[in-house]
């Protein structure tokens, strides 16, 4: 590890604690319903959606109502999704006529369950893509299908996070607040005004934004290249800022035209973690004690530096079977060392191990580098990331929906320890509590280990419908343990509504799109409604006043049995299966074994 | 349930206006206004003719020219297909390659791997080496190395061939990027193969090498990402200066 790669991520992380609170007062203000400096432009715009949409602003949802709006949202998202991809070869910008007769021979075909996969994929918030954008997506399809998710499975996920905070911040009240309210104030004044700007960005490092087909040129050496155009840049912006990480191209944002250099990269970065980030601060602010806020915001600092350093330095240690061929490991200033198979020369390791840390930290899922080339500790780290429900500054709202649920089975472990009811900032936690936040952290680990375990022994025969390669092991691009994490991560990044993956693996047949559609959709809808269920539990409770019996959890004792709750269970769920993925491979890869 | 419907439908399709059309719309027209050369993907004309873009890695062969990093694009440098090659570390298809038969039945490479990297590299740019067998062993009837009995050699269960070079090798020449359209090397990359292209175009490895950080990109703001060498601009910039004598 050098100096210069250790100040990458000191100074990035110093950025996301400065904009913390400035983000938080302003998301606090838009959710409350406050006047922001952007209302002379959008308030028009957002009381005309609510006309054309039927809304009626000053009305009130249970949190049945609000889950319901939530999922009419939802469905009417996915039947849009699926039936513009399936109609796509009959719809206007198609330069490269994908799903037509004249598409080029490397197209991938539109099929009924890649569009369902990819549907769920994107109103889930995940973008897992089991297809590849170069070869497979019209300009239509990307920016009024997948884009338009990008923005509207963000908004879902504050949302959602909003109620929650208001299920804290209430008292002896039967709502949680106007879903349709939240979602459009979310969009108009939070996350379209920052993709403008980051667009613009993003441009002016060298991003595309046109609607011109490919470009033919002829190289220096003659031959003939073609370079797919589009319009990217406002792509990019959302799938950052909305933590979804769906790729404009297959490459994602190691493409040289979706991150052109390293300082768009460290906007990329932010983008990813500042509102998830900001929503910590508004949580203190919505509770009355911006202390509570900063205690969640330590433990997701604290893991969050523990992941990027021991990702970094395993990376940067590289494969030892290379260093004996005669490959430089060591940074030299002239060249980058450590491992940069997947790896982009601007990027080099400690920038790509930091994206890495925090696409998986939040529920993004964008890649700068190939996770699949990672070394074997290189990529348990963000593995490992996922399958703790990504509470690092986590996805848009997600990550602090998901902490907050955290945050209730730690305040239930302390209370058992000390044998008094637990509460958390000024709340009973009782039975209906706990149970929910049980039912959610127990369902994303039932789908990720159960469909794990079905894919790495399911015998399809060859060219059988549901798995065209033959047995599900057939898809996969490595062998040995390495091949086993291939179908780990890919459970793992659907249920965790990541997106990323071990890319090497072929998901595009019906078994692994229907199964990581399902897995996806239990872990974004089976944590949500357990969630939206707690809020409107907690808003109906008093407030109780903080005794001497109450456990502090505005405290460094409270940041530590957060963190230590997220690990233990993270460890106790998944620690079996990671044996045999990432940590046999390790030490195989130092014994010199190959597959 | 049923009273949710309508706004559901609503939203999605205003969302979808907003967001999904207009949005990106607007977003186009003003990149076109202030940023037209990069919104339109920073190509680069050289006498009249497209011939690149600045920002996508091109692949090349010639011995004249500065190369670029192994791609995982399509079949090299195809940017309708980015991708990395997704192999991990304890792949033996990365470390060794693979071969395959084409319709003929002959037998041809399939993935190269870096082993056979590592051997171009050392041979191409004359890095000293040591080889567990004579190189001269897997020459054709040309002289040329034959790639497909190397990796064979390198596959070997009992006997694998162990190639190693004695001077350190730049890890991204013999790595393939994420993008598999990588644009840039590294300085020491750039420097290692700067003899083999004065030698090619008849100048001074010195004379070459000056021009090496005029293409030379830092850190950004001092601290962001890494050194880096623009393969494309670098060539260009060698036709013009060091033209190759027909």
């Amino acid at each position: 590890m050098t100096l210069l790669g250790i100040a990458q991520i000191v100074i990035f992380f110093a950025i996301v604690v400065a904009i913390t609170k400035p983000i938080g007062v302003f998301m606090h203000r838009v959710f409350e319903g406050e006047r922001t400096f952007l209302h002379p432009i959008f308030r028009p715009l957002e009381r005309l959606i609510y006309w054309l949409g039927g809304v009626r602003e000053g009305e009130e949802q249970s949190w049945v109502r609000y889950s319901a709006s939530m999922i009419s949202l939802s469905i009417f998202s996915f039947l849009f999704v699926y039936l513009l991809q399936r109609l796509q070869g009959h719809l206007p910008l198609n330069p490269m006529h994908f799903s037509t007769s004249q598409a080029p021979s490397n197209a991938t075909p539109m099929t009924p369950d890649l569009a369902f996969n990819t549907a769920v994929s994107f109103v889930t918030n995940t973008n897992w893509q089991s297809y590849s954008p170069d070869t497979t997506m019209s300009y239509l399809t990307q920016m009024a299908a997948l884009a338009v998710q990008n923005f509207v499975s963000a908004a879902v996920g504050i949302a959602v996070a909003v109620a929650l905070i208001r299920g804290f911040a209430r008292h002896s009240a039967k709502t949680i607040g106007n879903f349709w309210v939240d979602v459009t104030r979310c969009t108009l004044y939070i996350l379209l005004p920052i993709c403008i700007l980051a667009t613009l960005f993003f441009v002016g490092q060298g991003s595309i934004q046109n609607f011109k087909g490919p470009a033919t040129v002829t190289t220096l050496e003659g031959a003939t290249q073609v370079i797919e155009q589009g319009p990217l840049a406002s792509q990019l912006a959302i799938k950052m800022l909305g933590t979804n990480g769906g790729g404009y191209f297959n490459a994602n944002s190691a493409h040289p035209y979706e991150n052109p250099t390293p300082l768009a990269n460290l906007l990329q970065m932010l983008l990813i973690f500042s509102l998830g980030a900001g929503l910590t601060y508004m949580f203190g602010k919505m509770v009355r004690d911006t202390r509570q806020g900063w205690a969640i915001f330590a433990a997701m600092a604290l893991m969050f530096l523990a992941g990027s350093f021991i990702c970094y330095w395993a990376e940067q240690a590289g494969n030892p079977m290379l260093t004996k061929m005669g490959i430089e490991h060591v940074y030299t200033g002239s060249q980058p060392g450590g491992n940069m198979e997947g790896k982009e020369v601007r990027f080099g390791n400690p920038m790509t191990a930091l994206f890495a840390t925090v696409t998986t930290d939040a529920s993004c899922g964008a890649v700068i580098g190939m996770h699949d080339s990672f070394t074997p500790i290189g990529g348990l780290v963000p593995l490992f990331n996922i399958q703790t429900d990504e509470v690092i500054f986590g996805g848009v709202g997600a990550g602090l929906y998901s902490m907050l649920i955290y945050a209730v089975v730690a305040v239930f472990i302390g209370g058992l320890m000390v044998g008094r009811t637990p509460e958390y900032v000024g709340k009973k936690i009782e039975q209906k509590e706990v149970k929910m936040a049980i039912i959610a952290i127990l369902a994303t680990s039932l789908v990720i280990l159960c469909f794990t375990a079905i894919s790495s022994i399911a015998p399809f025969a060859a060219n059988h419908y549901w798995n065209p390669p033959g047995p599900s092991t057939a898809n996969l691009n490595n062998g040995g343990p390495h091949g086993f994490s291939e179908i780990l991560y890919a459970y793992s990044s659907g249920a965790g509504n990541n997106g990323s993956a071990f890319a090497g693996i072929n998901a595009n047949t019906p078994w692994y799109n229907l199964s990581i559609g399902v897995d996806m959709l239990v872990g974004r809808f089976l944590f949500i409604i357990p969630a939206l269920a707690i809020a409107g539990s907690l808003a109906s409770k008093k407030l109780i006043p903080v005794t001497s019996g109450t456990l502090p959890t505005n405290g460094s004792l409270f940041v530590i049995l957060l963190i230590g709750t997220v690990i233990i269970v993270g460890a106790l769920t998944y620690f079996p299966a990671l044996s045999l993925g990432p940590i046999v491979e390790h030490m195989q890869m130092l014994n010199g074994k190959l597959f | 349930m049923l009273k949710e419907l309508g706004p559901g439908l609503r939203l999605t399709l205003i969302f979808t206006v907003l967001t999904g059309l207009l949005y990106p719309a607007v977003m186009t027209g003003v990149s076109e206004l202030v940023f037209p050369k990069q919104a339109n993907g920073s190509l680069v004309t050289v006498g009249g003719k497209v011939v690149g873009s600045t920002l996508i890695g091109q692949p090349f062969a010639k011995p004249e020219y500065f190369h670029p990093r192994p791609s995982a694009a399509g079949s090299g440098y195809d940017a309708t297909a980015s991708s990395g090659s997704n192999l991990g570390p304890t792949s033996a298809k990365l470390l060794h390659g693979t071969t395959k038969m084409d319709d003929k039945k002959n037998e041809i490479v399939d993935f190269d791997g870096i082993n056979l990297r590592i051997v171009h590299y050392c041979v191409d740019n004359e890095i000293p080496y040591e080889s567990s067998v004579p190189l001269d062993q897997f020459k054709d009837s040309h002289g040329d190395l034959d790639d497909v009995k190397l990796i064979k050699a390198f596959n070997d269960d009992k006997t694998p061939l162990v190639f190693t070079a004695k001077a350190p090798i730049p890890p991204d020449a013999v790595t393939a990027s994420a993008s598999g359209l990588d644009p840039h090397i590294s300085p020491g990359n750039a420097e290692t193969q700067a003899a083999r292209i004065a030698k090619a175009r008849g100048v001074s490895a010195d004379q070459l090498k000056q021009l090496i950080p005029q293409f030379t990109d830092r850190a950004d703001l001092g601290f962001l990402g890494e050194p880096r060498v623009n393969v494309l601009m670098l060539n260009i910039a060698l036709d013009q200066k060091f033209p190759v004598s027909k």
